[in-house]
């Protein structure tokens, strides 16, 4: 009977109370657990999966996917990277275009947008389904950072750069503070205006949407723009982070990703979730990789925890949603 | 009717395909292929590309296959190139198990297999595999490591990717010679996938579990620099000392420096050129070639740096 009671509470709450258990969990089994810096440093860690995610939410949202956010965000970083240690030397004119901090940040921000944009037109369009656009664009975007990095790291952007990635505000980490008002704004954007309720209408029926006069496509053009633009602001972090823009930054972020968007509760179908919930996951999983490698578990046990933890997420949101 | 029609295209298919083949034998020039692991990875770069390029300049036609860390890629690529008629293989394996049946399939057509870096565990399948000897280079390595501890510490090893052959090869060529001293007490082993951002993070957390370790062995110069940055931003870059293996620019910069202790020079380019030469030979009617020809991984530490960053 009181269980009843509280129940729409524990279904309401459930990311956060899987969090608070795995918490507990993990500092009982480690006193290094809850301290202050291993805190920031999960927060830092994870600002990249939260800021990549919540574009990717969504994306879910609408009921599509987004599979080329991590080749997205390598390519982006490396343009960054290479406009501003190399510039763009054109031989035949004797010319050499140097970058300014802010104008190779707002150039590789711009490439994330129109990559997303691309998607998102490719799907509307041509009726592509998103897996195989995004599918598409995730081995294209990769290709195009081999070509431009030719392979090798791009690296010594200086300590302005560096700061984006390193650096404290008012004793926050700076990723910590961009991921948290890139949240902000989206919560804003699916609570309060009417993009988030149209992105919320598309995913729940597109057809019904169609017909009340929404323009889906351009809704969903967007919504892949804003998701490839902040992928390119995630591979600006990684890229300042490391002060060395990897070619192969990025690989398999997109499955983290939506990993963070599963098991914060937004359902793959569309129409059902929250920005918030997103953040939750992808706090859920940086949790999880920091205290298994606090608590030493050896590298094979830990992709095996990691799926579970995913499988486990996801059946119990199927089994309460079946309760409604 | 159009199965028939489509039979008999089939057919067609066949007869044009087996005609392309016996065409490329005689007079056309040598063509030979480069079969690499991955492009992912800056080494692999300079390895397929110095034997590209030497192939290259001893005149033959040449083309890059890129098996992306896939067996089953490298599969394909193999039967690409017996049946687009290449008359050698110079070859960098995916997996030192899994790739046996692939190098089997060239031999059985004729078309000799050279092994470049990594080896493949069958003594009967390649011509020849030119190989980069990790596991002595990390005993080297462990030499140093234990000397440069004194022979007391705790320290941490990063490994690579956990199902390559090269991640085990290396730890445990340092594990043979560090683990024969109790006062060496390795307090944490987690994989960093290769990746220098995943070494950062990995590290960090490792940090608060363990503050006080001495020392960081990496299985490449990526989780080294990577290690290097945690270490930096958490204030301890002065007292950990971190060893990697490869011996990439950016880590030669760095023990110049004095942030990396170590480094284990492989060398790629010698190893793509005597490949490139074997199949000169092979060409020429050469037959008898050794099955290993190991080179040798030289150990970079502070003493002797400057002469590795001059000679590139």
């Amino acid at each position: 009977m009181e269980l009843k009671l509280y129940k729409p509470y524990l279904v309401k709450f459930q990311s956060l109370i899987a969090l608070l258990i795995l918490c507990l969990l993990i500092s009982i089994l480690s006193d290094k657990f809850l301290t202050m810096s291993n805190g920031w440093n999960v927060m830092r860690q994870i600002s990249v999966n939260i800021t990549i995610s919540v574009g990717m939410t969504l994306i879910v949202l609408t009921a599509g996917i987004d599979l080329s956010v991590g080749s997205v965000l390598a390519l982006c970083g490396a343009i960054t990277a290479g406009l501003l240690k190399n510039g763009i030397p054109l031989p035949s004119a004797d010319l050499f275009v140097g970058f300014t901090l802010l104008g190779a940040i707002v150039i590789g921000l711009l490439l994330g947008f129109s990559l997303g944009g691309f998607n998102g037109w490719v799907i509307t369009k041509f009726k592509v389904p998103p897996f195989v656009a995004t599918l598409a664009m995730l081995t294209i975007a990769r290709g195009l950072t081999f070509l431009y990095t030719e392979g090798f790291p791009i690296s010594g952007m200086g300590e302005k750069f560096a700061y984006l990635g390193t650096g404290w505000l008012f004793g926050i980490p700076v990723p910590v503070w961009i991921s948290a008002i890139v949240v902000a704004i989206a919560g804003v954007i699916t609570n309060k205006t009417r993009l988030g309720r149209y992105i919320y209408a598309i995913g729940g029926n597109e057809s019904a949407s169609r017909l009340s006069g929404i323009n889906v496509n351009k809704v969903k053009i967007v919504v892949y723009s804003i998701a490839g633009g902040l992928a390119a602001t995630g591979g600006i972090l990684v890229t300042s982070r490391l002060d060395s823009a990897q070619p192969n930054a990025g690989v398999s972020y997109e499955l983290d990703s939506i990993a963070a968007v599963v098991i914060g509760g937004t359902s793959l179908a569309g129409g059902k979730g929250s920005v918030l919930g997103t953040v939750l996951g992808a706090i859920i999983i940086g949790v999880l990789n920091n205290g298994l490698v606090l608590l030493n578990v050896s590298p094979f046990w830990q992709q095996v925890v990691k799926g579970a933890v995913i499988l486990l997420a996801v059946i119990i949101d199927k089994s309460n949603s079946k309760n409604d | 009717m159009k199965r028939i029609i489509n039979i008999l295209f089939l057919l067609v298919l066949i007869v044009i395909t087996g005609g392309c083949k016996n065409q490329s034998t005689e007079n056309t020039p040598k063509k030979v292929a480069v079969i690499v692991s991955t492009l992912n990875n800056p080494w692999f770069v300079v390895l397929a590309e110095t034997a590209a390029a030497k192939t290259r300049a001893l005149g033959y036609e040449t083309k890059i296959f890129d098996s992306q860390n896939n067996t089953a890629l490298e599969a394909d690529h193999f039967e690409n190139a017996i049946t687009s008629g290449y008359n050698a293989i110079l070859f960098n394996s995916t997996d030192a198990d899994g790739s046996i049946v692939n190098v089997m399939k060239a031999k059985e057509a004729g078309v000799p297999v050279f092994c470049m870096d990594r080896e493949v565990n069958s003594t009967k399948a390649a011509t020849s595999q030119i190989l980069s000897d990790s596991y002595s280079g990390c005993i080297a390595i462990g030499k140093y490591f234990v000397q440069s501890l004194k022979k007391k510490g705790n320290y941490v090893e990063l490994l690579g990717l956990v199902g390559d052959n090269n991640t085990w090869a290396r730890s445990k060529g340092f594990h043979s010679v560090v683990d024969n001293y109790p006062g060496l007490k390795m307090v944490a082993q987690q994989s960093a996938d290769f990746d220098r951002n995943k070494a950062m993070e990995v590290l960090e957390s490792i940090l608060q579990a363990h503050p006080d370790i001495d020392a960081v062995f990496c299985g490449n110069d990526a989780m080294a620099m990577g290690a290097y940055q945690a270490l930096a931003a958490a204030g301890k870059a002065n007292r950990v000392k971190v060893f990697g293996f490869d011996g990439a620019d950016d880590a030669l910069q760095a023990i110049k420096e004095g942030k990396v202790m170590a480094t284990g020079m492989q060398y790629p380019k010698i190893m793509a050129e005597t490949a490139a030469l074997y199949a000169q030979k092979y060409f020429n009617g050469k037959r008898d070639f050794p099955q290993k020809v190991p080179v040798a991984v030289e150990m970079v530490t502070g003493e002797n740096v400057r002469n590795y960053i001059t000679k590139n």
